[in-house]
This record gives C-alpha cells, sequence and structure tokens, in this order.
C-alpha cells in the first residue's frame, strides 16, 4: 500500500501483485482504484521468482520493488531481476552490496576493519578447539573486568542462521562441552564445522540508523535514528521510537547525544566504504553503559522507516515519504539534497496494532474483525490493508498484523501524550471462530508508552 | 535296432546342421534332407548289409557336406553354434575330458546359481607304470542342454562369488584352475553383492591368484566371460565367439533402435563380421593363445575324438604354465612344445602342478606381463621414438629416485627425528621446572592476573587482517556454461519435494547444479571438477598424445571418432593428470562423458595403465574420477573388453606396492570399467547425482525380462548394498576428498 502511494505521489505507473488467501487486503482495492483492475495480478505465491518476473515481463514493469521481506535482502533475487535478459531496476542495493553486507562474518571484519565497535568475539569461523577455548576464556576474563555479573559467551555455527545451532554458555568449564556439540551440530546441518564464539550481550536497546543513498554510491545521506526496544517476546519490533535516545529529556547513565553521534558516524563510515546505493537500515546494540556495538545491516527499506520519516524535514519541508525517495533513488535519480539540507525535529512514536494475546507469550489471534476504528488527528498517520466499511477475516497464512499509527509530537512528552490519547480512542472488535472476543496488543502498547526511551 | 539308433542320430545331425547354418547352403541342405528321406523311405525293405551299405554312404555324404558348410561358416553361424542345445557343455567336458569328478555345491536347479558349474576333478596321468592323479579345479558355466534352469549359462553376481570362493579354494590347496566359458553375459541385476561389484572382485583376485589358471573360451559374452577369464593361458574352441557384445546388441546399438524392437537380421550378421569375434580373430589379435580345432560345425556330446584333444591340450597348457615359472624343465618344455601340428604325448610325462612361493610370484608377474602386451597396437600412440625413449628412462629415473627416497631416506630420517623430539620434549621439562613454574608462583602472589591486552585486542579487532576483509568466497573456479542462460531449471523432484523453480544462473552457478531445496544434483560437465576441485593451476596432463583409433577397421566408426575428437578437443575418453588438493598431490585418471559416453577402449586403458604406474612411481595417492562411462568401447571389440583385466591388473600392482586407489563416480557409470578396475577399489565414492551398475535398465529387461524397481541405479541404493563407500555431496568433494587423503593415508601408503 505504501509502495502504491508512493508511485502514486512520484507519479509512476506501477501493477501490484496479491494471493488468493490476500484477495480482501487493501492494497488490492487501491491498486484497483488508482490505476484500474489491469494493475493488480494474482498469482500463486509471494516466493516464486518466477512467477514475480512474469508478471513483470506481463505488466511491461521497467523496475521491481520488492516490499519489506522475502526479496527485499535476497541478492539472487536482485540479480536475477538486473541481470535477466530483459533487464529490470531493482528498487534497492545492488546485489553485491545485500550480498557482501547480508554476511554477518563478513559486516562483522568490515566493520573492524573501518573501526567500527563490534560484539567482542571472534570475526572467522573458528575450527580449532584450543583456539576456541582460548577465545573464551579471554571473553569470560574480559567480561568480569567491564563488571558484567553474570557473563556469558555465545557459541554458534558459522554457517547457521535464525537461530539454529546457537547456545550460551555460562561457565568455561562447560565450554568444550558445548563447543563440541556445536561443532557437530554444525557439521551435520551445515556440512561446515565452523563455529563463532562471541560475547552474549543480554540487556541493551536496540537502535537503528536509517541510510539512504544515491546510484553511484557516492551521494549518502541519514534521516537519523530510531529506538526499537519495546518488543515482543520473541523479539519482534512493537513499539518504534525516533529519535534513538532522548538526552534532552529523559536521564541517562551515559552521554546519550555522543552515543546517537557516533552510531551514525559509524554507520555512515560502512556506507560509505561500501558505495550504498539505496535506502537500508543499521541496526545497533548499546548496552546500559552506552557501549554501542553494531550487529547488523539490513539492506532494504523496513517498515518503521515512516517514524524517522515523520520527524524529517527536507529543506524545511515536512511530508518527507522514505519510501517514495527509496524508489526515486532507485530508478536512478540524483539525491537533490545533502545532509545539511535534513533537519531532524521532534519525536515520532510508530505503534504497530497486531491482533495477539501479550498475556500469552504473543500468540497470533485469528478471526474476524467486525469494528476497526480510531480517531483522526493531524499529527497521527494511519497505515492499514484492512478495509474499513467491510469485516475482515484475517488469512492465517500471514502475521495478523493490522494497523501502523504514527504519531508526531514536538517533543517526547508530547508525543507521548498524543500516543495515549489516540491508542484510548482505537475501537477494535472481532470474534473467532467459537465466538471468543478479539484480542489485540493495545493495552500492552499503552502500558509501555511510560517508559518510552528510558534505559537503565 | 542298432541302425534306428543311427538314423536318429543322423535326424538330428540334420536338424542341427540346419539349425546353425541360417539360410548359408539351402541348396545342398535341400539335396542332403532329400537323399536322407530318400533312404528313410527306402530302408524298410532293405536287407540289412544293403541297408548298412547305403547307411554309410548317406553318413559319407553327411560327412561330406558338413565339411564343406564348415569352411563357409559366417561369424554369426559360429555365434548360433555355441548358442545351440546340442553344443557340448561343462557337463560333457567333466564326463570326457577329467579322469573323475565331484561336483561342488548344486544339484540341478538346487544350487546358488545353476549356472556357474564348480568341480574338483583330477587327470590320471602315467610315469612309467606309475599313475599319478592330478588334482584341479574346475570352474566354468554350465549351459545344460536346453534347461531353463541353468539360465543360459548367464551367471548372478552370486555365482561368480561361489566361483570366486572355489579359486581362493585352489590357491590354498594349491592346485591349478582350469575355467571354461560358456556364458553370452552375466545376469546382469544389481542384488547383493552385484553384478559389476562380483566381477570386479573376481578380476582382482584372479589377477593375484597364487595358482596357474587355463581358460578354455566357447562362448565369451563380455563381462560375464571376464569373470573367470584372467588366465595365464588362454585357450579357444575353434567354433567358439568371444566379444564385447552379443551381435544382437551391437545392432542395436549401431542401428539405434529402441527398446524392444529388433534389429534387422542382415545388421546382426554384419556385427558378428565386424566384432571380429571368431577364434581365428582372437588368436590373430593376440587374445587367446591356442585354438582348439573342433569337428566340422561344432563339437557335439558324441564328438570323443574332440574331447581327447582337448584334454590333452589343456594338460599341455598347465604343463607349459608350471614349467615356465620352474627351474628343471629343459626336457620337459622341449617335449611340450612338440613338433609343428603334433600333440605331445601328455599322458605319459610327469609335470607336478603345485607351486612354491617364489614360482607362483613369478607367474603372477608373467600374466602381468602378458596381460600388459595385449591391445598396445590397437591405440594411436603419437609420441616420438625419442619422446618414448626419453618416457621409459624417466620411468626408471622414478623408480630409483622414489626407491632410494622411501625406502632408504625415510627410516632414517624418522629415526632421526625420532631421537630429537626425545631430546627436546626432557629439555622442555627441566625448563619448566627451573624457570616458568617458579616464575608463576611469584606473578600470583603478586595479585590477580589482567587479561593480556594483545588477546583482548583479537576480540575487538579484525584478526588477520592480512587475508583481506571479505572472507567469503562463494565463487567457483569455473563457471558453467549452463549458467549462461537466463532460464528457470524445474527440480526433478519439484512434484514430490515442491521445490521451487531455480534461475539458471543461479543453479549452474553459485548453487554448482545442486537444488538448493531437495539435493538434487543436476550433470555437470567434468571441467566443472577439473577446476574445483583440484587446486588452480595445479593441473598437468600426461601422455595427452595418446590417441583412441579404430583397431577393428569397424565400418562408420572412424568418422564417429573424428566427430568425437573434434567435439571435445580431447584424443580420448581418458584425460591423466598430476593435480594438488590443498597441496597435497595425486594422479588423476579421469573418464569424460563427453567423449563416445566415456567409454573405455584400447588407448583409455593404456593411459589408466600408464597413470597408475606413473603413481606408483611416484608414490602418489591415485584417484580414478569417473565422470560417466557407458561401458567397454564396443567397437574396439575385444580391444576394449581386455582393458577389464588389464587395467584391474594395474591397479593390483600399484594397491600392493602400497598406493591409495580412490574412485569417484559423478554421472552415469555402467558396465566393464565398473565391473572391473573401477569396482575393485576397496574405497569408491560417488557423487549423488551418479547411477552406477552393470547395465541399464532397458539391458536388464531385455535380457531377463524382470521390471527392475525405480532408482535401481541410484547411488543411495549403490551404497546401501555396500557397492560404494559413500556419498558426496558435489559442492564438498574438493574438501571430501582432502579429508579423504588425510585420514586415509597411512604409514605404508605413498604419500606420507
Amino acid at each position: 500500500m505504501r509502495v502504491a502511494r508512493a508511485c502514486e505521489r512520484l507519479g509512476l505507473d506501477f501493477a501490484c501483485v496479491y494471493t488468493a488467501s490476500d484477495e480482501q487486503s487493501g492494497h488490492v482495492a487501491l491498486g484497483r482504484q488508482l490505476r484500474g483492475d489491469a494493475s493488480v495480478v494474482r498469482i500463486q505465491s509471494y516466493h516464486d521468482a518466477n512467477e514475480i518476473l512474469s508478471v513483470a515481463d506481463h505488466c511491461g514493469a521497467t523496475a521491481v520493488h520488492p516490499g519489506y521481506g522475502f526479496f527485499a535482502e535476497d541478492f539472487r533475487f536482485a540479480r536475477r531481476v538486473t541481470e535477466r535478459r530483459r533487464k529490470l531496476i531493482f528498487i534497492g542495493p545492488s546485489w553485491k552490496i545485500i550480498q557482501s553486507l547480508g554476511d554477518k562474518i563478513n559486516t562483522k571484519r568490515l566493520a573492524r576493519s573501518l573501526g567500527v565497535p563490534t560484539v567482542p568475539g571472534s570475526d572467522r569461523p573458528v575450527y580449532d578447539e584450543l583456539e576456541a577455548e582460548e577465545i573464551a576464556a579471554t571473553l569470560f576474563a574480559f567480561q568480569s573486568e567491564q563488571g558484567i555479573e553474570k557473563p556469558l559467551v555465545l557459541v554458534k555455527a558459522s554457517a547457521g542462521g535464525g537461530g539454529m545451532g546457537i547456545e550460551e554458555v555460562y561457565t568455561i568449564d562447560k565450554f568444550k562441552n558445548v563447543y563440541r556439540r556445536i561443532r557437530n551440530y554444525a557439521k551435520r546441518q551445515f556440512h561446515d564445522e565452523g563455529v563463532l564464539i562471541e560475547q552474549r550481550i543480554h540487556h541493551f536497546n536496540h537502535l537503528e540508523v536509517q541510510i539512504l543513498g544515491a546510484r553511484g554510491g557516492a551521494d549518502i545521506v541519514h534521516f537519523g535514528t530510531r529506538n526499537c526496544s519495546i518488543q515482543s517476546t520473541g523479539r519482534q519490533k512493537r513499539i518504534e521510537v525516533a529519535p534513538g535516545f532522548a538526552p534532552a529529556e529523559v536521564s541517562y547513565n551515559f552521554d546519550a547525544a555522543k552515543v546517537l553521534g557516533d552510531i551514525v558516524d559509524h554507520s555512515l563510515a560502512i556506507a560509505r566504504e561500501v558505495g550504498y546505493d539505496n535506502a537500508g537500515t543499521w541496526e545497533w546494540m548499546v548496552t546500559p553503559v552506552g557501549q554501542p556495538f553494531l550487529m547488523e545491516v539490513n539492506t532494504r527499506i523496513q517498515v518503521e522507516n515512516g517514524v524517522s520519516a515523520i520527524v524529517s524535514k527536507i529543506k524545511g519541508q515536512g511530508g518527507v515519504d522514505l519510501i517514495a525517495e527509496q524508489i526515486r533513488l532507485g530508478l536512478g535519480d540524483a539525491m537533490g539534497y545533502g545532509q545539511s539540507d535534513v533537519a531532524l525535529c521532534g519525536a515520532g512514536i510508530e505503534y504497530r496494532i497486531i491482533a495477539e494475546d501479550p498475556a500469552a507469550k504473543f500468540a497470533p489471534w485469528v478471526g474476524r474483525i467486525d469494528r476497526f476504528a480510531w480517531q483522526g488527528a493531524p499529527w497521527l498517520q494511519m497505515f492499514t490493508h484492512i478495509p474499513l466499511d467491510a469485516p475482515y477475516e484475517i488469512p492465517i497464512e500471514y502475521d495478523p498484523n493490522l494497523a501502523l499509527a504514527i504519531i508526531w509530537g514536538k517533543d517526547l512528552a508530547e508525543a507521548k501524550a498524543r500516543g495515549l490519547e489516540f491508542l484510548g480512542g482505537v475501537e477494535l472488535a472481532g470474534q473467532d471462530p467459537v465466538g471468543s472476543p478479539l484480542r489485540s496488543n493495545l493495552s500492552f502498547l499503552r502500558e509501555k508508552t511510560a517508559s518510552i526511551l528510558e534505559f537503565h | 535296432m542298432d541302425i534306428d539308433k543311427n538314423i536318429k542320430e543322423l535326424s538330428a545331425r540334420l536338424s542341427y546342421i540346419k539349425d546353425v547354418v541360417a539360410g548359408g547352403d539351402s541348396d545342398n541342405l535341400r539335396i542332403l534332407g532329400g537323399k536322407f528321406q530318400e533312404f528313410l523311405d527306402r530302408e524298410p525293405g532293405l536287407s540289412p548289409p544293403e541297408r548298412q551299405r547305403q547307411f554309410t554312404q548317406l553318413e559319407d555324404m553327411f560327412i561330406f557336406l558338413e565339411k564343406k558348410l564348415d569352411a563357409e561358416l559366417s561369424p554369426m553361424d559360429k555365434v548360433r553354434i555355441v548358442r545351440h542345445p546340442q553344443r557340448i557343455t561343462l557337463k560333457d567336458i567333466l564326463e570326457n575330458v577329467y579322469d573323475n569328478y565331484t561336483e561342488i555345491g548344486g544339484q540341478d536347479e538346487y544350487s546358488i546359481d545353476p549356472a556357474m558349474l564348480i568341480a574338483r576333478a583330477y587327470i590320471s596321468r602315467k610315469r612309467g607304470g606309475k599313475v599319478v592323479n592330478q588334482p584341479v579345479m574346475v570352474i566354468g558355466q554350465e549351459k545344460g542342454h536346453g534347461e531353463e534352469f541353468r539360465n543360459g549359462g548367464s551367471v548372478k553376481p552370486w555365482g561368480n562369488a561361489k566361483a570366486l570362493q572355489y579359486m581362493k579354494v585352489a590357491e590354498t590347496e594349491n592346485i591349478p584352475v582350469h575355467t571354461y566359458v560358456f556364458t553370452p553375459g552375466a545376469y546382469p541385476i544389481e542384488d547383493y553383492p552385484g553384478a559389476a561389484q562380483q566381477i570386479a572382485r573376481n578380476l582382482y583376485e584372479m589377477s593375484g591368484l597364487r595358482v596357474p589358471v587355463v581358460a578354455c573360451f566357447s562362448e565369451g559374452g563380455s563381462g560375464g566371460a571376464e569373470a573367470i577369464g584372467l588366465a595365464d593361458t588362454r585357450l579357444m574352441l575353434s567354433h567358439g565367439y568371444y566379444s564385447v557384445i552379443s551381435p544382437e546388441g551391437a545392432a542395436a546399438i549401431e542401428s539405434g533402435i529402441r527398446q524392444g524392437q529388433r534389429a534387422p537380421a542382415e545388421l546382426i550378421e554384419k556385427c558378428a563380421a565386424d566384432l571380429k569375434i571368431t577364434a581365428s580373430d582372437n588368436l590373430r589379435l593376440g587374445f587367446v593363445d591356442r585354438v582348439i580345432q573342433e569337428p566340422p560345425l561344432g563339437a557335439r556330446p558324441e564328438h570323443y575324438e574332440f574331447f581327447k584333444t582337448l584334454r590333452a591340450e589343456m594338460i599341455r597348457a598347465t604343463d607349459e604354465i608350471v614349467l615356465q615359472v620352474r627351474g628343471v624343465k629343459l626336457l620337459r618344455a622341449m617335449a611340450l612344445r612338440g613338433r609343428e601340428g603334433q600333440t605331445a604325448d601328455v599322458d605319459n610325462m610327469q609335470v607336478f602342478w603345485g607351486l612354491t612361493q617364489t614360482q607362483s610370484d613369478r607367474l603372477i608377474w608373467r600374466r602381468y606381463r602378458k596381460f600388459r602386451e595385449m591391445s598396445k597396437n590397437a591405440m594411436i600412440d603419437n609420441s616420438s621414438v625419442a619422446g618414448r625413449l626419453f618416457s621409459q628412462a624417466s620411468g626408471l629415473g622414478w623408480s630409483v629416485f622414489s626407491y632410494f627416497r622411501h625406502d632408504f631416506l625415510l627410516p632414517l630420517r624418522k629415526s632421526v627425528w625420532r631421537t630429537v623430539e626425545e631430546a627436546q620434549a626432557e629439555l622442555h621439562l627441566l625448563k619448566r621446572k627451573a624457570i616458568s613454574e617458579p616464575l608463576r608462583r611469584i606473578r600470583e602472589k603478586l595479585g590477580p592476573r589482567s587479561i593480556d591486552p594483545e588477546k583482548q585486542q583479537k576480540l575487538t579487532e579484525l584478526s588477520c587482517p592480512e587475508d583481506g576483509v571479505c572472507l567469503t568466497d562463494t565463487g567457483w573456479n569455473y563457471l558453467s556454461p549452463q549458467a549462461r542462460e537466463d532460464k528457470a531449471v524445474t527440480c526433478t523432484n519439484a512434484a514430490t519435494h515442491g521445490c521451487m523453480d531455480m534461475w539458471a544462473p543461479d543453479l549452474f552457478g553459485d548453487f554448482a547444479g545442486v537444488c538448493g531445496h531437495c539435493g538434487h544434483h543436476f550433470s555437470m560437465e567434468y571441467q566443472w571438477y577439473l577446476y574445483n576441485v583440484f587446486d588452480p593451476d595445479s593441473i598437468m596432463e600426461f601422455n595427452s598424445k595418446i590417441e583412441s583409433g579404430d583397431p577393428l577397421a569397424f565400418p562408420g566408426f572412424q568418422e564417429k571418432l573424428e566427430l568425437a575428437k573434434k567435439k571435445t578437443g580431447k584424443k580420448s575418453a581418458c584425460m591423466t593428470f598430476e593435480a594438488r588438493i590443498n597441496g597435497l598431490k595425486l594422479v588423476v585418471a579421469m573418464l569424460m562423458a563427453p567423449f563416445r559416453g566415456g567409454t573405455v577402449g584400447a588407448a583409455e586403458g593404456e593411459k589408466f595403465i600408464r597413470a597408475a604406474a606413473w603413481a606408483r612411481r611416484r608414490r602418489l595417492p591415485f584417484m580414478a574420477y569417473v565422470h560417466g562411462t557407458a561401458g567397454i568401447r564396443i567397437q574396439e571389440g575385444v580391444n576394449g573388453v581386455i582393458q577389464m583385466p588389464r587395467c584391474t591388473m594395474a591397479v593390483r600392482r600399484y594397491i600392493e606396492a602400497g598406493g591409495l586407489y580412490l574412485v569417484l563416480y559423478d554421472t552415469n557409470s555402467y558396465a566393464g570399467p565398473v565391473a572391473s578396475f573401477l569396482g575393485c577399489s576397496p574405497y569408491q565414492f560417488s557423487v549423488r547425482s551418479a547411477n552406477i551398475g552393470f547395465a541399464g535398465p532397458g539391458v536388464i529387461k531385455e535380457t531377463t525380462g524382470i521390471d527392475i524397481p525405480p532408482f535401481y541405479h541410484r547411488s543411495y541404493y549403490a551404497l546401501a548394498r555396500g557397492h560404494i563407500q559413500g556419498i558426496w555431496d558435489r559442492r564438498e568433494v574438493r574438501k571430501n576428498m582432502y579429508q579423504t587423503l588425510l585420514t586415509m593415508g597411512g604409514g605404508n601408503l605413498y604419500y606420507r
């Protein structure tokens, strides 16, 4: 929907795809409304590149926007789009950048080569048991020296991902055992014995830096920081706030302004090094003592881009649309402004309204939504694919995300107050197949609003 | 009454002639048939003497015609002769050639394999007035006179296993082995141990069998014949055939017909002639040592004179083998040689057939030399005379050098090293006790240690910056041309595993032709392995000047060969080279599928043997990488099939000298090579894409009539039945090869 709107705003023609179970989704209606029936095409699966590309050829498209998920960070898809016989533009960084920043070890080494702080530990797969043990021992000593009460070391399969083949070690005595287990697991599962050994950081704030680069990779600006530390138990973001810290209103144990400045500078350094040429997000963890570590780079536009946009002004103009900027730059336009033209003012809060039960480990709720309404306000942007004039059945195949609400205030206090005001006015009702009422995370969001940006 | 029996025999003779000489001399046959009928009509009214006279007359006519027809027999007629139910069988030979015998294991169909007959027999000979019984182990295929359960002499894997078992028994008992080859080919099923695997084992063991082996060929059908045919002396019956493939099979391949169809009869006749399968052809080409003359139109059970000749020849052959490796032999050897065209009186002389240790060694060496010399002229060697001399000299040089280095210097160096190491260990302990320990204690007293800043640096700063920032190496050195097409490829298993279609550049580039979802391996070119498995620029080809030829002048083959040479830019289907994997040197012989299906002929076999010798002289591990092989090259006839024993013997020689011989199958690997020099390796691995077996599904259906289960030849089945020892992912071939070289190296292996 937001991509469609951005195209509309840029005056570009577009077509969008949907699957059978997404038929009721708002983006289909919006596509029909804006560009007619021919511009919405039904496909079997969002995962099938062949299908998507044949739709692109059929519609005569010249560029592909991969959305937020699936293909956005898949360098193979990006490469295929740009290197097939009928070449298309991939709205995203060039595939080589996706590939090199998509590899965590590679990113870590790149960061270290530029003096950017990364999580202490190995930056290459370790194959030798003696070497592994030495690293682990130093890591334990290192942590106790820093005053960490319960030092933890993480052993993970270097070829793994998505939480597979990761284990924590509490004492060095247990290390050998765990190391061998992970090594054998990695050998069996990934055919590679290499493991990574890192410090496990438990308590941290999740910060992000929004970067935008023009094609060619020389022209790079940032749109400030975001704090995404309010998450579900499964580490899924629920509230995102811009800026990352608010030193003027909240007190911290460290120099928060300097930390924000540092992570922005570090992020820009890496972006310049690789010649970053589209929208991307640098993810950071900041420890309670204000030590930042680079986690990873997301080589795509993220859902929470709106909260950075709402606090931004380009050449004094508000109403920034980062997706539109991404598309514009992706198509090869010049940036047209510099860092000094980007101003950040006020605070933004983004709520993700989701049908789930925070009390039951955020279990998704499935059913029919009968009523969904809220009170509009000039400081509020609302994005939802849910039709407001008819009941809506949540498709079981996808996450039950209902809406994104982005709120702006001239400072954090005002934004928080407005957030509470907004949440109070949301009406949301529905039923699941057995007749139980809808569950949502509205109360969770309300409860968490109070402690936004606080970090101890 | 007697005359009735004779008439019956004559009638059988007539129908036999009609059977074997199909459409040959029909006029003569008709006249003979007419005369026979005339006699039959007249016979009841004749007086006994007159009857006898006329019968003798008729019989003479038979003999005359048989002789006449015999001179005009076509190769295909001979094939019909050996396949005829009236042809002599091994049982007839046991009855008539040996003086007594006991059949071992099996009574008619109650046998592990009725097509394989084994007997412990003896031959009685006289020296002066003394009778000596000399035992032999008789092993051979039994076709039977039309009994169905004999399977026409087509032996199942376990039949060949039994043959091998009793060859080993003969070895233990130190008695010679007489084998009789009466087979159209092996029964091509892969049930344990598998047709190919068993024949390979037989060949491997026979090439080192420590007792004399005499083989007598009547019907020598390719792989099945080789299973018992590797012998010190190979005799052949004059009306027999010895061929790489049945004429029908060759015709089917030549005409390119599909399964279930029949090749035209003329083409079959032509192929039988072109393949040079007769006894005289094989004698001329050097694949058999002597031909035993049969009666006109082939030996049948009533030809007692023939059995006497056969007996004499078998004894003579055994005697010769023994005497060749024995010291005191002069007179007897001369007697055996006899005069031209005369058989020696073998029954009245005495040669003991048992061998001593050294004699056995000599025997095996002679056997190796004998096969090494075969089919030498069946390929084109383009290297110059000087080049050949140089390679011989350098071979010798290497032998001397590696003896000096590995057998003389290495043990010396090892013992010196050990002494030094021991001394160092002592010194270390002394140092620790005297210096390090007290120092440590002092440091501990001073206070808690802080972390070594250098170690801490390692945790937060870039390690090994000299390796470069980017460690990921996703590229392969060689990019398949299949990866340059812009198309989506559907995985073979998409229907069952739900694999997504893949973009060709991804699939054949990054994924190395392996489906990312189900792991299905698509075929890749041999170049992919050449440049992705071995260290870059480490490949050094040798013997590249040896070229495949057309030794039998097989019609139309020269053009096909030229085409293959032009298409692939190679001179044969076998490339031999030295290469390195992570610095470890090894010798590789590679069979390439694009060159005539990777078939093995004289040139390929010769290159393989020379590669094994190259590896042996330089003390390097030897690997056979089978990108694909369809089997023995049929257009080279027995020149091809003889590569089975030849190469197997080379492999055995290499392994026994202490080498490590590895085999890696990639795509389709079938028939002769798998049933010999590949299948005999103790370390056989396969890439997941491989199909391994003796005969393809079509051939199995055609020859046995049974429907085989799906995926019968898949590598996983080969693994399950114990043929191969592991299945490798293509992307990990390099890693696994290296690992194998490291783990299988031992004290007695070359490269350590």
